[in-house]
């Protein structure tokens, strides 16, 4: 197995892209990636994306973006895992390079959430869930994060502004973020008082219709000593995992075990500690999932993620920096793109190219992507070669 | 983005959404809403169909404001899960009651409602819903 090595990056700024499409978006941020590299041959193209047949009407976006690269001929394939699918391409890439088959690898997420109607958005979210079961009733993937919510508050007896913290770290770190979607800070007052959504959670602990796409290329370390090695970063690991795909058929639907196992893996896989991660981009798609993930990883106790957050300690000048940009909650959650996003994110931090929302002396980083409400996990460790 | 409730789905879904029949797996006794071949959770073959009960305590519940489509004239509607004796749990509407009338640990029961329909000559889904005990 060879190691595997991420260089260049490209990244659009999320928000509502009224006037361009799909591949305009896509094309943008690989040429962006591609720009500064000396690289002969891209091997093959590896798209995260989930709602382009629903909301574009476009299947096989790997041949369509093959051709708006003006890369005809090359293998390229869509992958989809629902907003973990950026992560999941990553994996694909990171595999076949890893296995010596392929020398250099593009990976693009994108997303464009925009085209659709309100009710459309909220239906595409039903299908993370299992659509027989929950969604022809009507639940949705808010619903059922509030039902997580409503459970976590119960058993672990805090106030919500504790969970309700974590936008309010989320907002300050994308408010100097240029590729951020909402680049301005908000206070906890705010998040509280903002408009219920489904109890307990209130609009300003949700995401919105963003559209997006990031890039990034992957190559071997024989593609890498051509190209340069400068500016490049190890990828050490990608892991997967899975759970059951509804929340509440799991034994305990506030451990989120696919994250546990996935992490576990790449640490291993990595031959590291977590003690050696002092960054992490994680899955905040809605505010709750932001304990559940910290503490399913063990990176705080059960039911204590908020109170380590009001302390400071997931803050940028923290102990264990999360979401630098802003994660899913400020940055933007393009979801097909958002996996690609957080990967390209470790690696500004990891070259010193972060700007205002540097990270001094950061050498290994974690991003934590999830399908739905964790029925998929994926885990990525990038560390400086 | 057309999105239609399809008839075969829905044809193939009536034993659980009408009666509330599902596929336990009698060495975990891990429950399947619709036909499993295998458990998913410790892969024993012995799956017996058998009906839920009609009685369950309320664990969690919420209210959709953001509807789906299918689903715009209906909200607000109440959301929750349900728990029954044997621990087995069950996502479902909550209905004929205001969400002030609800508390976590509540015993509600099965009742079988208008779920949606797909226009206005389309088909109409009817499933379980809770509601708290009446007796």
């Amino acid at each position: 197995m060879t190691q595997v090595f991420a260089k260049g990056v490209g990244l659009v700024k999320v928000e509502e892209h009224w006037d361009k499409n799909i591949e305009y978006l896509m094309t943008k941020a690989a040429i962006e990636a591609l720009k500064e590299l000396r690289i002969e041959k891209i091997d093959a193209i590896y798209i995260g994306n989930v709602g382009a047949e629903t909301l574009q009407y476009q299947s096989q976006l790997g041949a369509l973006a093959a051709e708006q690269l003006g890369l005809i001929g090359i293998p390229s394939i869509r992958v989809e895992s629902a907003d973990s699918s950026g992560a999941a391409a990553l994996r694909e890439a990171y595999m076949a390079i890893a296995s010596g088959i392929l020398k250099t690898a593009l990976v693009i997420g994108v997303e464009k959430l925009s085209d659709g109607l309100p009710e459309e958005f909220v239906s595409l979210t039903s299908m993370f869930d299992k659509y027989e079961y929950t969604g022809y009733q009507g639940l949705t993937q808010t619903s059922l994060a509030a039902l997580l919510y409503q459970h976590y508050l119960v058993r672990y007896e805090i106030p919500q502004d504790y969970v309700a913290q974590f936008p309010v770290i989320m907002h300050e770190n994308a408010s100097t973020a240029p590729h951020a979607q909402y680049q301005f800070k908000i206070s906890i007052d705010n998040v509280m008082n903002s408009p219920i959504v489904s109890e307990p959670l209130r609009r300003l602990e949700c995401t919105a219709v963003a559209d997006g796409a990031a890039a990034i290329v992957l190559c071997s370390r024989d593609a890498l000593e051509k190209i340069g090695r400068d500016g490049a970063v190890e990828v050490a690991a990608v892991s997967m995992s899975t759970d059951f795909v509804s929340p509440f058929d799991r034994e305990d639907p506030l451990k989120l075990g696919a994250v546990s196992l996935a992490f576990n893996d790449s640490l291993t896989r990595a031959k590291m500690t977590r003690k050696e991660i002092k960054i992490i981009e994680l899955h905040d798609s809605y505010s709750i999932l932001a304990p559940l993930i910290l503490e399913s990883l063990g990176f705080s106790q059960e039911g204590k993620a908020g109170i380590d957050v009001k302390k400071g300690k997931y803050s940028l000048s923290g102990e264990l920096p999360i979401n630098t940009f802003g994660g899913l909650k400020a940055r933007g959650h393009p979801f097909g793109a958002t996996g690609v996003y957080q990967v390209a994110e470790l690696y500004l931090q990891l070259t010193g190219l972060a700007g205002k929302n540097q990270v001094d002396g950061a050498k290994a980083g974690l991003a934590i992507s999830l399908g739905g409400l964790g029925s998929t996990a994926i885990s990525t460790i990038m560390r400086t070669g | 983005m057309v999105f239609r409730f399809r008839i075969p789905s829905h044809w193939r879904a009536k034993p659980f959404r009408y009666r509330l029949i599902v596929y336990r797996c009698e060495d975990c006794g891990m429950v399947h809403q619709y036909p499993a071949i295998i458990c998913r959770k410790c892969r024993s073959t012995r799956l017996r169909h058998t009906q839920l009960p009609q009685t369950a305590k309320l664990l969690s519940f919420t209210v959709v404001r953001q509807a789906p489509v299918g689903f715009e004239e209906l909200a607000p509607y109440i959301v929750g899960v349900v728990e029954f004796e044997d621990g087995t749990r069950l996502v479902t509407q909550l209905t004929d009651c205001e969400p002030e009338e609800l508390k976590i640990g509540m015993e509600v029961e099965a009742v079988v409602r208008k779920i949606t329909q797909d226009g206005p000559s389309g088909l109409i889904i009817y499933g379980f819903k809770f509601r708290p005990r009446i007796v």
